[in-house]
């Protein structure tokens, strides 16, 4: 292998991790904070738990997807070209 | 509370136990060909038209014909229960349901009257299109695969494949419903106020808000995509760290099944969203 395409290599490697490491900060934080909060509200009025956990469990797909974004991202440094 | 088994529960346990381990033996006794990474992990089967030579002339066949599929099964469920009764027989109280449900949330977002029947319209579509696209990539079946230079068509070796796991699909869907929002929008406020919308606080806020519109299409799909094609990618890469000796079955049925339903749900909820908030 080419020197040129080991540097490659490295680069393609080095982004795709720090795409994905530093684009999971974000999801990780948002998805604690309303684990948390829904946590509480459940804790406060057990009998609203069927209808929290629906609209947790959607709150935390929307907030997800900026981690997809990077995930996405990840994998076409990766795979793609 | 005590388990109890009854002879035919163990008989039928046991020969459950029994075709695992023999698919197993199977498996690994015959050399059969698991996905690799890096070798067709993340292709596609494209085929180029006979005609022209740009973007446009080159097709995704198994995206056509899933959906196809997807939407003729669909068409022949519906035609199934065409009949309603009073006292709702099994089919006919999980479509009552589910179709309640999402009625009730697009009341919730729509405001006006006269767009509440069309809007559900649109988001029961999209809802049980995306719901049944999402559900079969969790359940093993036909997969074309471009090998060695050609296509091969597997079975069994991975899930369905899956309509919404193409970009071209997603992206269809989240451009036609800002579209559709966007002419529900002249048709309830009018050409002239539908425009003074994009100048609404000051007029130098009108590229924010132009790049606010044009941004909604590209979150919309990119979610439902990066969910379901980092989902199929995530189980490849899990079973081949363990050498495909933990069937990859329970992470389809994780990242197919539940992420998919939530997902379909996402997409659906976020389109009653849209539209709804545009046309108040």
């Amino acid at each position: 292998m080419e020197l040129g395409d080991a540097l490659v290599q490295l680069g393609k490697f080095i982004g795709a991790g720090l795409a994905m490491g530093i684009g999971a900060i974000g999801p990780g934080v948002g998805e604690g904070n309303i684990g948390a909060k829904a946590m509480e509200a459940m804790a406060r009025q057990p009998e609203l738990i069927g209808t929290l956990t629906t609209r947790m469990l959607l709150a935390m797909a929307v907030t997800e997807s900026t981690g997809l974004y990077s995930l996405v991202i990840a994998f076409m440094i990766l795979l793609v070209g | 509370m005590k388990i109890q088994l009854t002879k035919f529960d163990k008989i039928l346990l046991g020969f459950i136990i029994a075709g695992y381990l023999a698919i197993l033996v199977y498996i690994f006794a015959t050399g059969y060909h698991f996905p690799k990474l890096g070798d067709d992990v993340g292709q596609r089967w494209i085929y180029q038209l006979p005609f022209g030579n740009s973007l446009l002339s080159r097709v995704n066949p198994m995206t056509i014909f899933m959906s196809w599929a997807i939407m003729i099964g669909l068409i022949t469920f519906a035609a199934s229960i065409k009949v309603f009764t009073v006292i709702p027989g099994k089919k006919q109280s999980l479509i009552e349901m589910l179709l309640d449900y999402l009625l009730g949330l697009t009341k919730d977002a729509v405001q006006k009257e006269e767009f509440v029947r069309p809007t559900f319209n649109i988001a029961a579509t999209l809802f049980l299109f995306i719901f049944i696209a999402n559900v079969i990539s969790g359940i093993p079946g036909i997969q074309a695969v471009p090998r060695n230079g050609g296509v091969v068509f597997t079975i069994f070796e991975d899930t369905w494949y899956t309509p919404t796991s193409d970009l071209n699909t997603n992206a269809t869907f989240a451009v036609m419903v800002l579209i559709i929002s966007h002419a529900f929008a002249i048709k309830a406020k009018g050409f002239g106020k539908w425009l003074k919308g994009f100048f609404e606080p000051f007029p130098i806020m009108f590229p924010m808000n132009l790049i606010g519109e044009l941004a909604k299409p590209v979150s919309h799909s990119l979610r439902l995509f990066g969910n379901i094609m980092g989902g199929g990618l995530l189980v490849l890469i899990i079973s081949y760290l363990t050498k495909y000796f933990l069937m990859p079955t329970f992470l389809w049925g994780f990242f197919g099944i539940f992420v998919g339903s939530i997902q379909a749900l996402v997409f659906t909820i976020l389109a009653i969203a849209y539209i709804g908030s545009v046309i108040e």
